[in-house]
């Protein structure tokens, strides 16, 4: 007995822990949303490429794209254009759109739209990059100019995170003779960028460009140039005109390197506007959509996996555990008298097609008709078969007759009893009726009583769909819920209504 | 202040050593009945075989009846007797028995004054047979049996009905006896869940202590208005043996043990219940657990000294410890 206790023990912290972990594991790890309500942003970015193409020439312009190798994911990407051969090639970290066409004339107006979201799950590539590199060439004033910087820099630094940022800070000094000298009386980003770029080529830090696009609704933007360097661990990001450290969360990378967005052959006045708008989206099924297009598969093995129709069914399905958890308790803790064991969960999933009021409404009638069928057979002194095979044909005549009915009167409520499972009401009526001959009406009634009480708190439960959500979403809830079960299977304490029925021994 | 109260009640209980449903079922029947010998105190027929195989005193049995045909041969088993019951083998609850008191003409009399037909009594043994009264409505064959005529000791306090002893054994020791009066809501039946009351009885005395009708303590018979209470039971002994005797009889751990006292023949064992119900405890003011675990503790010790005790040590050994502290 002992060998035992230790094992079922041993058996309950083992569903408790897998099950938590597991669940655990696909929320905080894999990111999975705990509510069907929660929403994700969806981003839908648009590129619109205008210029004016040369006649008698043949077109090629190549774009750069996001390359979507980072925190975001696509859904959906697409090229827009008009008699225009396109193809999308990687080079390094960079994508580039090649746009191109035979013979084009006038304006021409190109499209690139991208659908994304921030990416699910935690995994992260491992970053990787240069951390050495040689000193650019440069000479005469530039060169003592860029020198005499350094030596401040160098001295206010303790490493490359912190050089980098002195750099910037002392670069947009624009008082500084020295800094006045290198950028040659242009205050743009870019000049900036090339400035720092020299000064940390002296020092040997590597250092790359990339443009970024602002996440945000409705505001005119252009790519906006940021600086990272590799500090041996991880990228180090830069705003070179506010030395600002890290990337903020709404950018996204569109480019890297010192090359422009566009390069048009053929064609001028090339000039691209962005435009971008946001929208809310069932995190799940953005999560779904995300998995087709990507190799992440953490739902590839979930119930979302499934057909969608087969989905529906497991809805219901999983929830049924629950239910008669709540049996379980109900009996066990409570005291609470049902028919039957299961008899209750399987009401209760006739409920869900009735809805719960009209449920116990068409409930209460037929098995009260039923009963009084049943009673009356009682009299006929009929054998247990033939009288069951009776009931069960009234108890389908009583639904038809239930049906055609509500159907008349316009009530289309009254069909969904149709869906009422015969085999159910007709062995409970059967049962009912023994209990009734047994133990007595009262004993019935309070039986009956119990029943439908179950049978509405379980299919209420059932039916809170956030909860059927979580289950079916995160189905480690179930083996928990089997450590629960387990447990309940060793309990010795008493139930409820034990202290009721005991209540003389309070008495003196 | 509810919760707060029903803590309170649940500590008093437990102090108490009352024992509840999930504590009888998970210490004591899952742990001492072996689902397999469930059967022997499920049909009556097979108790009864093997009590007589084993010497223990029970009614009896006149015949069985398992099909539809053998419902011919109802006369020749009655014979010419005047008084008999007709029982399900598996019945629950005292469902489903028809007790014939005596013979009128061609009619049949039962106990309640009733007067029935041949055919209504073929009728009874059919529907037995076809599971109406068995748990779980399976098939089941009827059992005619001698009508056990209680003791008169029994009329002054009881109305109508055999009433019966229940007395708890727990692997061979008796640990609470309660004697079952049937009431006029009961219908003659000693079921408490029906309406019958329970009253306690001292098991190293035999003599009664309080009663329960419908889980509450009362000191009267509702219907004859007579005190239950003080009542000398005859032949306890007899009873306690035969109650400790049982299970060696049918090897289950923890079992009720029905009996009757029958004007001539004495004690009789009526038929065992793997589940006994635990409304015994407010007959006797006491809690099982209690008695169950000092009986458990006393069988560790005696495996560890290797003892195995007879049926006469066990009995003693109960009356000894569970003799009643009530006042008389």
């Amino acid at each position: 007995m002992r060998s035992l206790t230790v094992h079922l023990r041993i058996l309950i912290a083992l569903c408790m822990i897998i099950g938590v972990s597991v669940t655990a594991y696909q929320i905080y790890v894999l990111g999975i949303p705990v509510t069907a309500e929660e929403t994700d942003n969806l981003w839908n970015i648009d590129a619109k490429v205008e210029f004016r193409a040369n006649s008698r020439e043949p077109v090629k312009l190549q774009m750069f794209v996001p390359p979507l190798n980072q925190d975001y994911v696509s859904l959906n990407e697409s090229f827009i254009s008009n008699n225009y051969g396109v193809s999308v090639n990687r080079s390094d970290d960079n994508r580039r759109v090649t746009w191109s066409a035979r013979r084009a004339s006038g304006k021409q107006t190109l499209y690139y739209r991208l659908v994304m979201t921030k990416r699910y799950s935690g995994e992260q590539a491992k970053a990787k990059g240069p951390i050495y590199r040689e000193t650019l060439p440069i000479e005469g004033a530039e060169k003592i100019a860029a020198e005499a910087l350094l030596a401040p820099i160098r001295q206010h630094s303790a490493d490359v995170e912190t050089f980098i940022s002195e750099a910037i800070k002392r670069v947009n000094n624009t008082a500084d003779d020295n800094v006045r000298l290198l950028l040659g009386g242009d205050n743009s980003s870019e000049r900036k960028a090339d400035v720092i770029d020299v000064l940390l080529s002296i020092a040997h830090v590597p250092m790359q460009r990339l443009h970024t696009i602002r996440l945000q609704a409705d505001i005119a933007q252009s790519p906006e140039l940021w600086l990272r360097s590799f500090n041996g661990e991880k990228w180090l990001y830069f705003n070179p005109q506010s030395g600002e450290q890290g990337l903020p969360n709404d950018r996204m990378i569109w480019w890297l390197g010192d090359e422009p967005l566009l390069n048009i052959e053929g064609g001028n006045q090339a000039s691209v506007t962005f435009t971008l708008n946001n929208s809310e989206m069932n995190a799940i099924r953005l999560a779904q959509l995300s998995n087709e297009n990507t190799d992440a598969s953490f739902l590839d093995y979930s119930l979302y996996g499934l057909p969608l129709q087969t989905q529906q069914t497991y809805q219901v399905m999983i929830m049924i555990p629950l239910g008669v958890m709540v049996i379980l308790i109900l009996r066990n803790l409570g005291g609470l008298q049902t028919l039957g064991t299961f008899t209750p969960v399987l009401i209760a999933l006739a409920f869900r097609e009735t809805q719960l009021g009209f449920g116990i409404i068409l409930f209460t009638i037929i098995t009260t008709l039923g009963l009084s069928l049943r009673s009356y057979l009682e009299h006929l002194k009929l054998q247990m078969l033939p009288r069951l095979s009776v009931v069960l044909t009234f108890v389908v005549v009583l639904i038809a007759v239930i049906s055609l009915f509500s159907h008349k009167l316009g009530l289309e409520r009254g069909l969904s009893v149709a869906l009422f499972p015969m085999v159910i009401l007709t062995m409970t009526i059967e049962r009912l009726s023994i209990t009734w001959e047994e133990r007595g009406g009262n004993h019935a009634f309070k039986v009956a009583i119990g029943t439908l009480f179950a049978a509405s708190l379980a299919h209420y439960l059932m039916s809170i769909s956030e909860l059927a959500y979580f289950i079916f979403t995160f189905p480690g809830v179930l083996l928990i819920m089997v450590a629960f079960m387990l447990a309940m299977g060793r309990y010795r304490g008493y139930r409820l209504t034990e202290l009721f029925r005991f209540k003389a021994f309070l008495k003196d | 202040m509810l919760g707060f109260g029903l803590i309170k009640t649940w500590r008093e209980l437990s102090a108490k050593g009352i024992m509840g449903i999930n504590r009888r079922n998970a210490d004591y029947v899952l742990k001492y009945n072996k689902r397999s010998l469930y059967p022997l105190v499920d049909d009556k027929i097979l108790t009864k075989e093997r009590a007589i195989e084993a010497g223990i005193n029970v009614p009896e049995m006149y015949g069985v009846i398992s099909t539809e045909k053998e419902i011919e041969k109802l006369d020749k088993i009655i014979g010419d007797r005047t008084d008999f019951v007709i029982k399900p083998a598996m019945g629950a609850g005292g469902d489903g028995i028809l007790v014939i008191a005596d013979r009128f003409e061609d009619r049949y009399k039962t106990v309640s004054g009733k007067i029935i037909s041949h055919e209504e009594i073929e009728y009874q043994i059919s529907s037995i047979l076809t599971g109406l009264y068995s748990l779980g409505g399976s098939r089941d064959r009827a059992l005619i049996e001698y009508r056990v005529t209680p003791d008169p000791l029994f009329k002054s306090i009881s109305y109508e009905g055999v009433p019966d002893i229940r007395v708890i054994v727990l692997m061979g020791y008796p640990i609470m006896a309660m004697l079952r009066l049937p009431t006029r809501q009961s219908g003659g039946k000693a079921n408490l869940h029906q309406g019958a009351i329970g009253v306690g009885v001292d098991l190293a005395t035999g003599i009664t202590l309080q009663g329960t009708w419908l889980n509450n303590i009362i000191n009267k018979h509702p219907d004859t208005s007579n005190l239950v209470a003080g009542v000398q039971l005859p032949d306890w002994d007899g009873f306690m043996r035969l109650a400790s005797g049982c299970y060696e009889l049918c090897g289950l751990g923890y079992i009720g043990v029905d009996m009757v006292l029958d004007q001539e023949k004495g004690p009789l064992i009526l038929e065992l219940n793997a589940r006994p119900g635990l409304n015994i405890q407010i007959a006797n003011n006491a809690g099982l657990t209690l008695r169950a675990h000092a009986v458990e503790h006393h069988i560790a010790d005696l495996k560890r000294k290797g003892i195995t005790e007879s049926v006469e040590e066990r009995m003693r050994f109960s009356q000894n410890l569970f003799a009643s502290s009530l006042p008389q």
